[in-house]
């Protein structure tokens, strides 16, 4: 289908008196075809424009300010309060809140557990997402097949998810111990090492969530022009340099939507590291106690819901920071290579 | 347009869906009872809904305590939500008896004297009033592998081994015997429960009357935790956490010879340990008794229809009803007149040996002196103690370290 | 790219899926066994024969029917709504010129950076007092359209519709509406087909919203699995086969929507 078809095809779609043209679009001078005559018309139409795109957006918000906005007003209200989960409402102290936070060394604790697993997941996953959907950017047989059974880890419950992940990483009885065992090596403490039980954490987000960003991957690279890699290839270049130089630079904007997806969901990761073991703290000495989780604790089993409140809202900031940071350096990256 | 019109439909019947309706279509009240593990209440409930015709009763079960325990609270917090019913965990009462307000007073001279003392006494507050009607209780005795202990040369009789485990030093020192005989096994299965076993026999541990925090100062919590570090260094834990992976396994590999089995942990063995032969358990627990759980049923102020709230749960906490459940779900009752049912004192596990565990039960629940002090911050303190112990176990820290950094906790929190 | 992928691509690919679906397939194998079989030092490797014993005994031990449509219904419902109103306001974000434009989609995006644990509180208050705890619209309202929609749409959208058909289609006196309905639904497709899978597994993997706000009669799947596991000892192979049998109207639909995806993909890629 070539582009003139195409507007024709769109153009000629029922009612509009001189759609019926097939002269391409942009060659046709403004005004000739048809008379704009009516000011009622002409009104219409403009208020069309200026109001729609608000009339568009506006589903999102209204619902936004429904069930997304009290949240955390409500939120940030009780943050400057003493506040207990069962008490409820106490004086109003302002940041001190803030302060007893910044203070408590589980709160530096958790934010150095969070960043390690956050690295630890999120850059293998893109990467990984990346090659994956390239290679399944090519015709395979049984595409279908390939293509959604890297979907299927997110369809493990989580309850089967952690009893799994626990039998694979038992520090005594578990898979890969014993074959670390069979093959000679030191079994690893996968439960009381820091960095172990970051890695384990980090491979059971990983192994949910590859297979996801590399469909998103997917979509976009299919709808990168195939005479793009003829070109490129008539030029000499192989397929990896076709990866780099095209595919990359033309999947732009989706490679900046992953990166932040996965800064925003990849530092308040909870599930995971929560089952990894029976308390839900993160471990004997808090070693991989994320900062969704130091939150949930403050608010569930030490019920202070002032502190976790004030927790909630620095974590806020700290994302908002990451994905900053990383958004410049994709920007970046994006365009090492492309002639964007 | 096909999409909306879908959608619009599908909305719809979503709406039609809905369950919100406090009276029945023919008119009865409404009640939903909510439990967690297992109560053992599904007939009973239906033999209730058919006894009378005011009231329709249903339950709502949660899958583990934790699930139950963060809903609770979240529906404090919001202000409704809750069922006419709530069952409480006897390690939450410390908690909710701050929240007592929230909680009707179901003090009824008809009900006076029904539960064992100690059992109805930690859910009355200072001021007399009862918040919660007792269900079951967890009286310990000892589990112990009679094949390991005649691996070793012990005595495996019941009645024999009873009379080692009187007193924790005898206890240990029968372990002592028993990891030298067999060094590959470990005495018991885990630090944390031994640590809380004897944590729950101080009558005044992490708190005092007025509820000040003494952790830090208290001789007898050091004690316990110096005991329990310099055994493990001797062989006698296995150093795993209970209730991880790595425990339920060592279960099938030999991991131990002894546990504190309180009478719901005899379905939890009998699970995990399926096809080990060997299992007993011994009338006797260190220190002379020992209980470990149990929960009440509670009647939230939220709640619209309190009085038919508390007449359901004065009925479900009758010896009679108690005694059905303890047939059909092994929990094991808290009142005085339902231990001496034929049914409980005739009752026997055929996987631990025959033994009759309802006799034994019961003896080891009427020898349970008091229940500890366990104040509003008793939970976290015990928390940071097992965190501690475990970080002994794991190697992460020395004793010493360890300790430290429990003190360090204990203010934090304090 | 139109060579045919030679061995290293099909190799790649397979030790990927392998490694994907290993844990499925495991908790399938428990489930097909008796439920000794996890503290076994050896596992088995093959299925046993119990699988649909233990499927029955799950049906039988919570309405499990019922949950497999309660969460049909929420999670179909969600999944159309999102799509909808994300391509809505992601072609407006990506392709029109508006005040405020910027800012308002730093909003939305900024939205997703709060962490959302402390917010059931608030919204449970708020479904109490709109009278809806207990019903699906609990379930359903608060995900209709989401933050992750709408940049996701706008992110496609951006590159995937080019400007000019819009010119020409507004020039040739469409409507927004109808510009949007014919320019840029079409070629919104792929990403729509991908929004509205991962929307339906998402609203149908979530448990602690619908723990908090359905009874029990009337669950959703996830927490009609969680009931499965009451009681201190929890008999995996029951609850396995229960999340065994609760994956396959997800397989179903991948197999479905999958057809509608490659189509999709492929007429976005011959556009160009």
């Amino acid at each position: 289908m070539t582009l003139e078809s195409s507007a024709v095809k769109l153009v000629g779609d029922g009612g509009d008196p001189s759609g019926a043209t097939a002269s391409p679009p942009g060659a046709r001078p403004p005004d000739e075809t048809r008379p704009r005559s009516s000011p009622w018309r002409l009104r219409l139409s403009l208020w069309d424009t200026k109001l729609s795109p608000y009339l568009y957006v506006s589903p999102f918000f209204l619902l936004f300010a429904l069930v997304g906005m009290f949240p955390l007003l409500y939120t940030a209200y009780v943050s400057v309060h003493e506040w207990g989960l069962l008490g409820g409402q106490g004086d109003f102290i302002g940041l001190e809140n803030y302060a007893r936070v910044v203070e408590d060394r589980y709160f530096w604790n958790a934010l150095r557990n969070t960043v390690s697993i956050f690295v630890l997941s999120s850059i293998p996953q893109v990467v990984i997402a990346l090659v994956l959907a390239g290679l399944l950017d090519t015709q395979l047989r049984a595409s279908t097949l390939w293509r959604m059974s890297v979907l299927i880890p997110f369809v493990v419950a989580p309850a089967a998810v952690a009893l799994i992940f626990g039998n694979v990483f038992g520090d005594r009885y578990g898979l890969v111990n014993e074959a670390l065992q069979g093959i000679g090596l030191e079994p690893i403490r996968w439960h009381v090492d820091t960095l172990a039980s970051h890695l384990a954490i980090a491979s059971m987000v990983n192994w949910r969530w590859t297979g996801y960003n590399a469909l998103i991957f997917l979509a976009a690279m299919q709808a990168v022009p195939r005479e793009l890699y003829e070109s490129a290839a008539i030029d000499g270049a192989g397929r990896v340099r076709q990866f780099l130089s095209v595919t990359l630079p033309m999947i732009r904007p989706t490679l900046l939507f992953v990166v932040i997806m996965s800064t925003i969901g990849g530092l308040q990761i909870f599930a995971e590291p929560r089952l990894f073991d029976t308390q839900g703290l993160g471990g004997s000495d808090r070693q991989y106690q994320t900062l969704t989780m130091y939150l949930w604790e403050l608010g569930w089993r030490v019920r202070d819901l002032g502190m976790a409140s004030a927790v909630a809202w620095l974590l806020f900031l700290i994302i908002i920071v990451f994905a900053l940071v990383n958004l410049a350096v994709s920007r970046r990256v994006g365009s090492l290579g492309g002639r964007r | 347009m096909g999409a909306l019109m879908a959608l619009t439909l599908t909305m719809t019947a979503a709406a039609c869906g809905g369950d919100a309706d406090d009276a029945g279509a023919d008119g009865k009240i409404k009640l939903t009872v909510a439990t967690f593990n297992e109560f053992g209440y599904e007939d009973l409930i239906e033999e209730y809904n058919a006894m009378q015709d005011d009231v329709v009763v249903e339950q709502k079960k949660a899958g583990t305590a934790n699930e139950h325990q963060d809903n609770l609270y979240t529906k404090l917090a919001a202000g409704s939500g809750l069922s006419d019913i709530e069952a409480i965990e006897v390690d939450w009462l410390a908690a909710l008896m701050q929240e007592s307000d929230a909680f009707v007073d179901l003090s009824d001279s008809e009900v006076e004297g029904r539960w064992l003392d100690w059992k109805a006494e930690a859910a009355t507050t200072d001021d007399g009033a009862l918040i919660g009607y007792g269900t079951d209780i967890g009286p310990e005795g000892i589990c112990y592998r009679s094949d390991l202990f005649k691996k070793a040369g012990m005595p495996t009789d019941r009645e024999e081994v009873a009379k080692m485990f009187t007193t924790w030093d005898a206890y240990f020192d029968a372990g002592r015997d028993f990891t030298k005989a067999v060094p590959d096994v470990a005495w018991y299965d885990a630090s944390g429960a031994t640590a809380q076993a004897m944590i729950n026999q101080v009558e005044y541990s992490f708190e005092d009357a007025d509820d000040n925090v003494i952790a830090a100062d208290n001789p007898e919590v050091k004690d316990i935790f110096d005991t329990v570090t310099s055994l493990a260094d001797e062989g006698l834990s296995t150093k795993l956490v209970q209730w991880s992976e790595d425990w339920t396994a060592s279960f099938q590999n030999d991991g131990f010879a002894t546990m504190a089995c309180p009478g719901w942990m005899l379905g939890v063995i009998e699970g995990n340990a399926d096809g080990v032969k060997g299992w007993d358990i011994a009338n006797a627990f260190p220190g002379g008794g020992g209980n470990w759980g149990g929960s009440y049923l509670t009647v939230p102020k939220q709640g619209e229809h309190q009085e038919e709230a508390m007449a359901l749960a004065n009925w479900l906490t009758a010896p009679e009803q108690q005694v059905k459940a303890f047939e059909a779900k092994g929990t094991f009752p808290s009142q005085p007149a339902a231990l001496e049912d034929p049914v409980l004192t005739g009752a026997t596990n055929a996987f631990f040996n025959d033994a009759p565990t309802g006799q034994i039960l019961a003896e080891r629940a009427e020898a349970v002196p008091f229940i500890p002090h366990k104040g509003p911050r008793f939970a976290d303190i015990n928390t940071a103690f097992q965190q501690a112990i475990q970080r002994v176990d794991e190697g992460k820290e020395s004793a010493d370290e360890a300790w430290q950094s429990f003190l360090a906790d204990v203010e934090r929190l304090g | 790219m139109n060579r045919r992928p030679g061995f290293l691509v099909y190799g790649l690919l397979l030790a990927f899926v392998l490694g994907s679906c290993a844990p499925l397939y495991w908790s399938f194998l428990v489930g097909s066994h008796s439920r000794d079989v996890l503290t076994k030092r050896v596992p088995p490797l093959l299925p046993g024969g119990h699988f649909f014993e233990n499927a029955q005994r799950a049906f039988d031990a919570v309405p499990f029917w019922k949950a497999l449509g309660n969460s049909l219904l929420v999670s179909t419902t969600v999944a159309t709504s999102v799509v909808f109103f994300s391509t809505l306001a992601g072609y407006a974000f990506a392709k029109l010129a508006f005040r405020g434009r910027t800012p308002l989609l730093v909003f939305v995006v900024a939205t997703l950076a709060v962490p959302t644990q402390l917010g059931v509180i608030p919204l449970f208050i708020v479904m109490a007092k709109l009278g809806w705890v207990g019903s699906m619209w609990a379930l359903i309202v608060p995900g209709m359209v989401t933050a992750f929609g709408v940049f996701f749409m706008r992110q496609y959208l951006v590159d995937a519709v080019p400007d000019e058909l819009i010119e020409a289609a507004r020039v040739d006196g469409c409507s927004m509406l109808r510009t949007f309905w014919t320019v840029a639904v079409p070629a919104a497709r792929p990403a729509a087909a991908i929004l509205w899978l991962f929307t339906f597994m998402a609203t149908w993997t979530d448990f602690f919203w619908p723990l908090i706000v359905l009874p029990a009669s009337n669950p959703t799947v996830q927490i009609a699995l969680q009931q499965l596991q009451s009681g201190y000892y929890v008999d995996y192979s029951l609850v396995l086969a229960g999340a065994a049998v609760s994956t396959v109207p997800l397989l179903l639909l991948f197999v479905l929507t999958g057809r509608q995806l490659v189509a999709g993909i492929m007429q976005g890629a011959v556009k160009g």
